[in-house]
């Protein structure tokens, strides 16, 4: 990238606190940011400069200046310059609005405001006047201005809650913290203006996810990392303020050095238009030498002893410098072959589809009243053509809302309303919400529909009762109750959010928690849960548990994780229960539903007593620690009893199953690329049918190290390349079928697959140069592919790597600004509008509401332009060449003079007036079905005007009247009264058309009976049914698999356990209870690290699950 | 909250067939049939044209009297510049063999001569022609003034290379007898030419008007001489000079000259026998290796004796009939196994 080379000089920063003066000597960027390309002064030489670098401007500036020859002038120069003018002032005037909205939106974002302390006060300053070294404040909600290194917060020990969704996609929560040090100035404003500390750290880089620097302070040295930053892009979330210093501004922060560059899209129409006006170039040239030959020859044999007429100038006596000179008249008088009118005329045709995108009401999202957006007029045409979708997934793919669907209690599943005939039956929005009358809490959005558990419920059933309560004492959710007196529940995982709202929704509702406590109130009384250990959740485990003593004195531990590592420490009188749930699970999973286990046991007091002890020890052990306690969690879940299962939707955008499955079926193949977790990926590759069952593999790649990547993908190829060899006969090739059974061709397009899922971190492995053929060939194979755990920039790399070396026209659609650079850097770039961000939204081409509205972009508008488009530079190209090629062979009979046939008005208007209109109406309104062209009131409209306007202005300039006024420039009065009484024109007229049509209607004919096309069979078959009848509707069935599934995935992250325990994120106000249990609370620094490292950890040992066949 | 219904309202897209793209269209979908017959009537169509189109064509009467060779010694004369005051005059006789019925017109062909040269087709002035201003010369180059300075009217290439040859038609009903073909010279250019765009200046005395102007330097007299016995036929406006102005498209061609004056033997048209041509030998085209003819000829509805458009129809017919042919053929054979298909 350009700026990184520039900045490449910069290898550390040192950034000194509240000291402009002392940073300005390294005159580092300021907050402001432009992406914006003009400005007043620059616009016009910048936009001229490259509006003349496409070669049709250019081509026709230098006939302009051969025009001005008049050696040379075969054509007076206002046939070239009108028309010249006209397009390059459209396309500046098009460019400079474009340019307005940037400036405009730059604007807005430069001009937000942001506390900043200056001169020991905190002032009110804009974005872009904030400088590195300022101490920013921070409210709750607000967007961060700049990269910060967090000094202080509302929250106990400086800690503070962000939501990175712009930046990397995911929802939950993340916690940053600040040095101790720093956290201890709170909002001591004095203090604060005293700070002075230096942070020597990195350059400005785009890696989201590292930091590295060093904070020196008053002597002491501290070293920052990743989790005392706050990135541009981030929300504050759940703290009130918190103070931070800027380190990096405007363009150096991660999130822009992240968004790539502003790339000018072509569309590949726009590439062949330019080949072939090179290639057409060409031609004109062979024919200009082709007629300067003749013209030299002419000259020698004929001219020379034509000097009784003409006496030429002694110059020109030379027949070979009259042939050149001819050869530049006719590179003029040919120059309609590549009319300027074509470009003017594409402009054109591509706004008007455009404006039927913006205005297409099957695009238009009522809810949010957001129409369908062209952000870009130019790229239409291209959106026929795409064989790739890169999707982001959340916001995108899904609503990023959870919500509980079902589950499986004791066996039995609730939440599948069964109609009279005790068929399962979908849910469906008619039935009748479920009366929450046992909860006063309830939530009206809840939605939960099967009665039969309200009344196991009040009927006391203790399964049911346990199960609840499990979900309400198991889980990491902060309550909060509001002035309104409604309980709020912080999270840090939206599936617990969605279980423990539905846990309060049934009766069991989460109230408050302490360190040492939990209280809930159980179907209207309130008890309070000891909470004597808290067994986190980390990747690795995917599990977490609760060891709680319930008011009886009981001690129970409550657990919930993925089936699949649960089911093996259960007790083994469960094994009934085992059955029944897991083939419930299977279900779901065949949903989508993303699944949990629960399960609980009953602890014996002293046995109990023991373990702690020795987790007590484990604890404070300085080696070994963590595989202690690891050892000892595993040794405590163990005869577990099962409750149950839950299942929670991570709820699909409407239609979403619809689009995937109809652009699957149109070739189109879809790659999802997301930030978020492998199993929530695939999660929901499963939920909207990308991923299937029935599929022959999925190839999971999760290698860490280069050589390990390497060795997967091999291993997944040979898989792949050895299946197809043994299957060879199922594999779908796609011939041409005779028969026509629609639906058998569409099933077999679908099946016979292999998906392949990749990790963020082997894909950084993947990406390096020599294996990224492997991966690509691989990848294409594959009906789906899910990237996870990806940064923005690898979301770019993969699309680069695609266009690059596939060749193919690439779509990239996402909401966040963590999707900004690969709907930057794809062909299409489309954004997801009406949501808060509107990054995506501004970077894209397109933007609409709702994913499934790329359905009727692609089919709809995308095939329509394309059609017309290539219809219209057919006919086009055919009416310039008939037009134009006349000259050509009336040379030889005017000795090669450079002669025109038609008058110079006729040359100027033919492609402005007289044959724009009737091209520019089959481009714009043509209709096409089964490809056949619908001709439009408008095509009748236009094509007969255009005859009239031809006759019009035809009599108007041969009229007695205007060769009064001009007779030098109309010099043709009478020409048309007397050659339009001829008879014999009209003959002529007759036999042409004649002549032209019979031969494509015969070809047609013959088409259609010898090599009929699919639409052609299709219209036979309707004919044949005399009336037509409507093509089946394949709604794409939920399946229910047979194989088993684990529908395991939950957006969860280590570490929160350990917060809750030590009670650091708890407010003042609750202040811990001296509680009889002896806890140990590490100090603060401690745990911190420990949070730090498991969070870091996250990624790696996730990543240690290797390629895994599901 | 009103507001933002309103908002929601004008946000969304009006339901217009243009904007939503549903205009009503119309589909020209042909059976096969329909196209089949199409065909076949197309085809007997432009049969019939080219027959009756030839047989037209067929009955006109034309003779072309090619005088380059016969007049071999004058075309010598005329190859050097400075005999252009000596005379010369030759004969050819021919003979008719059938009568020419009806409106007899007389043309004269010239071969190899490019009148639709780039330069030369510029090189006149309409302003002057329309006898506004005599001495607009603008775009006459290289004809603009003669060599005292003054210009030139009618200037440019195309007036001074005026066709100036003159011709007298004798019909010889029996040896001794000679009797002048009276031959009528106007009416033969379009009248938007005569009566719009050539005018002379307005003077009492033509050549009054064309003072201080200059004959351009191939002609042997001035403009106002042209045709002094008929003041409507004299000047710019002077049939024979404003067919010659109106330049033609290919470099072989023929222009009107004179219309047979149909009294006393004439009357039917020219009767078939022996005639000769006086010809008075001005215009060089030996030069380059040009050719000059005299062309006779008759009339009908559809033009001159041109074959082409008949030949031309016959054969797009023939060849329609052809394709129907074998179109119905295909059709015929792939419907039985189209049939098959489809149940």
């Amino acid at each position: 990238m350009f700026c990184s080379k520039k900045k490449s000089l910069e290898v550390e920063r040192i950034v000194k606190a509240n000291d402009r003066e002392y940073n300005e000597k390294f005159l580092y960027k300021d907050n402001r940011i432009h992406t914006s390309k003009y400005n007043i002064l620059t616009f016009l030489p910048i936009n001229l400069f490259e509006q003349f670098q496409r070669v049709a401007n250019a081509y026709f500036l230098f006939l302009l200046i051969l025009q001005l020859i008049p050696e040379i002038s075969s054509l007076t120069w206002f046939t070239t310059i009108v028309p010249l003018v006209l397009v390059v002032t459209m396309t500046a005037v098009k460019d400079a609005t474009d340019d307005y909205f940037r400036h405009k939106s730059d604007n807005q974002v430069n001009n937000r405001q942001s506390e900043v302390l200056i001169d020991s006060k905190l002032q009110n300053e804009k974005w872009m006047n904030v400088k590195v070294g300022d101490i920013i404040k921070l409210e709750n909600n607000q967007f961060v201005a700049a990269d910060l290194l967090l000094l202080s917060s509302s929250e106990p020990h400086g800690l503070c809650y962000i939501e990175t969704a712009e930046l990397d996609g995911e929802t939950n929560l993340k916690v940053r913290h600040a040095l101790s040090v720093t956290s201890e100035l709170g909002a001591d404003i004095s203090r604060l203006a005293k700070f002075d500390g230096i942070v020597v750290c990195e350059a400005p880089n785009n890696k989201l996810d590292k930091f590295t620097g060093v904070l020196s302070w008053k002597g002491s040295k501290h070293s920052l990392n990743n989790e005392k930053i706050i990135l541009r892009g981030c929300v504050l979330r759940n703290t009130s303020w918190c103070f931070g210093m800027v380190i990096f501004a405007g363009p150096d922060t991660k999130l822009m050095q992240n968004s790539g560059k502003t790339k000018f899209k072509r569309t590949s129409i726009d590439r062949l238009m330019n080949t072939l006006v090179l290639w057409i170039f060409g031609f004109l040239i062979c024919l200009g030498t082709i007629l300067a030959i003749g013209n030299s020859i002419w000259e020698n044999q004929v001219g020379d002893q034509f000097r009784t007429f003409l006496f030429w100038n002694e110059g020109e006596k030379n027949s070979v410098f009259s042939g050149f000179l001819t050869f530049w008249s006719y590179i003029i008088i040919l120059n309609t072959v590549v009319p300027i009118s074509l470009y003017v005329s594409v402009e054109v045709i591509r706004l008007g589809h455009s404006y039927f995108i913006n205005w297409d009401r099957k695009m238009y999202y009522s809810r949010k009243a957001t129409p369908a957006e062209a952000r870009t007029t130019t790229l239409n045409e291209e959106l026929g053509q795409i064989e790739y979708v890169f999707s982001d997934k959340t916001g995108t793919l899904t609503q990023n809302i959870m919500t509980f669907k079902k589950c499986s209690i004791n066996g039995r599943i609730y939440g599948e309303v069964r109609d009279d005939l005790d068929q399962k039956t979908d849910m469906t929005k008619k039935k009748e919400t479920v009366g929450f009358s046992v909860s006063p809490q309830a939530d009206r959005t809840f939605q939960f529909f099967d009665h039969h558990l309200m009344e196991s419920i009040e009927l006391g059933d203790p399964k049911v009762h346990e199960f609840l309560r499990l979900l309400a004492l198991c889980h990491t959710v902060m309550s909060e109750e509001n002035s309104a007196g409604q309980l709020i529940y912080q999270v840090q995982s939206p599936d617990e959010g969605a279980l423990v709202t539905a846990a309060k929704n049934l009766g069991f509702i989460f109230k408050s928690r302490t360190p040492e406590t939990i209280t809930i109130e159980e179907l209207g009384t309130l008890v309070t849960y000891q909470l004597l250990a808290f067994l986190d959740f980390s990747n690795f485990r995917k599990r977490m548990s609760v060891i709680v003593r319930n008011p009886e004195g009981q001690i129970k531990l409550y657990s919930k994780g993925a089936d699949t590592i649960l089911f093996e420490r259960l007790h083994p009188s469960n094994e009934d229960l085992l059955t029944l749930t897991s083939d419930h699970l299977s279900e779901f999973a065949g949903e989508g539903l993303r699944t949990l286990a629960i399960a609980y046991r009953d602890l014996d007091d002293k046995y109990f007593r023991e373990w702690h002890k020795m987790l007590e020890d484990a604890n404070t052990a300085t080696d070994e620690r963590d595989e202690r306690i690891a050892g000892l969690y595993e040794e405590i879940e163990r005869d577990l009893m099962l409750l149950g299962a839950t299942a929670v939707e991570d709820k699909l955008q409407d239609g979403v199953i619809e689009t995937v499955t109809s652009l699957s079926l149109a070739n189109i193949k879809i790659w999802v690329l997301t930030g978020d977790k492998q199993e929530t990926a695939i999660n929901i590759g499963y939920a909207c049918n990308m991923l299937t069952d029935d599929m022959n593999d999925v190839f999971i790649i999760a290698g860490n190290t280069a050589a390990e990547v390497r060795e997967e993908l091999r291993k997944a190829k040979e898989n792949l390349f050895g299946q197809n060899r043994s299957f060879s006969n199922g594999h779908v090739v796609f011939e041409k079928k005779q028969s026509l059974e629609l639906d058998s061709v569409v099933e077999e397009t679908v099946t016979g697959d292999y998906a392949l899922i990749i990790n963020g971190h082997s894909l950084a492995h993947a990406l390096e140069s020599d294996v990224k053929n492997d991966l690509l060939e691989l990848a294409c194979m594959c009906k789906t592919v899910v990237c996870c755990r990806v940064t923005p920039l690898q979301k770019a790399q993969v699309v680069e790597l695609v266009k690059k070396y596939r060749n193919a026209v690439t779509l990239a659609i996402g909401d966040g600004a963590n999707d900004v650079s690969m709907i930057k850097s794809a062909h299409i770039g489309v954004g997801i509008s009406g949501q808060e961000g509107l990054q995506a939204v501004l970077a894209s081409d397109y933007s609409f509401a709702q994913f499934r509205y790329l359905q009727r972009l692609l089919l709809v508008h995308g095939r329509w332009s394309y059609v017309r488009m290539c219809k219209f530079l057919c006919y086009f190209f055919y009416k310039n060449f008939a037009f134009t090629l006349v000259h050509f062979w009336f040379g030889f009979f005017c000795g090669f003079s450079a002669q025109t046939v038609y008058d110079q008005w006729f040359i100027t208007l033919f492609n402005i007036v007289y044959t724009s209109l009737p091209v520019l109406a089959m481009g714009i309104f043509d209709q096409i079905a089964l490809d056949t062209s619908y001709w439009t009131v408008i095509n009748h409209v236009f094509i007969w005007g255009s005859i009239a306007t031809y006759f019009s202005i035809l009599f108007t300039m041969h009229s007695n009247g205007i060769f009064g006024i001009f007779p030098n420039q109309f010099p043709f009065v009478g020409n048309a009264r007397h050659s339009l009484t001829q008879k014999c024109i009209w003959l002529v007229i007759l036999l042409t058309t004649v002549a032209s049509v019979m031969p494509v209607v015969a070809f047609r004919f013959l088409k259609v009976d010898l090599f009929p096309t699919l639409s052609d069979q299709i219209r036979q078959w309707q004919k044949a049914q005399k009336k037509a009848r409507p093509l089946r509707s394949r709604k794409p069935q939920t399946r229910r698999s047979s194989s088993r599934r684990s529908g395991y995935a939950f957006a969860h992250q280590e570490g929160y356990g350990e917060l809750i325990t030590s009670g650091k994120n708890m407010r003042v106000k609750n202040p811990p209870p001296v509680s009889g249990l002896e806890k140990t609370l590490y100090n603060s620094t401690s745990w911190i690290e420990n949070l730090c490292k498991k969070t870091t950890d996250t990624v790696s040992s996730f990543s240690q699950d290797k390629t895994v066949k599901l | 909250m009103k507001r933002k219904s309103q908002d929601c309202k004008s946000r969304l897209p009006d339901n217009s067939a243009v904007k939503q793209q549903q205009l009503p269209a119309f589909r020209l979908q042909l059976s096969a049939n329909e196209i089949l017959s199409g065909f076949f009537a197309t085809g007997v169509f432009c049969l019939g044209m080219g027959v009756i189109l030839l047989l037209s064509a067929k009955s006109i009467k034309e003779i072309e009297i090619n005088y380059t060779e016969k007049c071999a010694s004058c075309a010598k004369l005329r190859e050097d510049a400075t005999n252009f005051d000596k005379e010369c005059n030759c004969s050819i006789s021919f003979y008719l063999p059938q009568k020419m019925e009806g409106n007899v017109y007389l043309y004269y062909k010239l071969y190899g001569f490019y009148q639709n040269l780039y330069r030369y087709i510029l090189s006149r002035s309409n302003i002057q022609l329309l006898g506004t201003d005599v001495k607009d010369v603008r775009n006459c180059a290289p004809f603009k003034t003669s060599d005292k300075g003054l210009p030139i009217a009618p200037c440019g290439a195309i007036a001074n290379s005026l066709f100036n040859d003159t011709f007298v038609l004798l019909y010889n009903p029996d040896s001794s007898t000679q009797i002048e073909v009276p031959m009528m010279r106007t009416a033969t250019a379009w009248w938007t030419d005569k009566y719009v765009k050539f005018q002379n200046p307005t003077y009492q005395n033509l050549s009054h008007a064309f003072e201080g102007t200059a004959k351009p330097p191939n002609w042997p007299k001035p403009v106002y001489e042209l045709d002094e016995e008929d003041p409507r036929n004299n000047g710019f406006i002077n049939d024979d000079f404003i067919v010659w102005m109106r330049t033609a498209a290919f470099p072989t061609f023929k222009k009107l000259h004179r219309r047979l004056h149909r009294i006393d033997n004439f009357t039917e048209g020219l009767p078939a026998g022996s005639y000769s041509f006086i010809i008075n030998y001005n215009f060089p085209v030996s030069r380059f290796q040009g050719q000059k003819a005299l062309v006779l000829s008759t009339l009908t509805w559809s033009g001159g004796s041109s074959l082409f458009l008949g030949l031309a129809y016959l054969v797009t017919g023939a060849v329609t009939l052809l394709a129907f042919f074998s179109m119905m053929a295909v059709h015929l054979k792939l419907k039985e196994r189209k049939t098959f298909f489809l149940q």
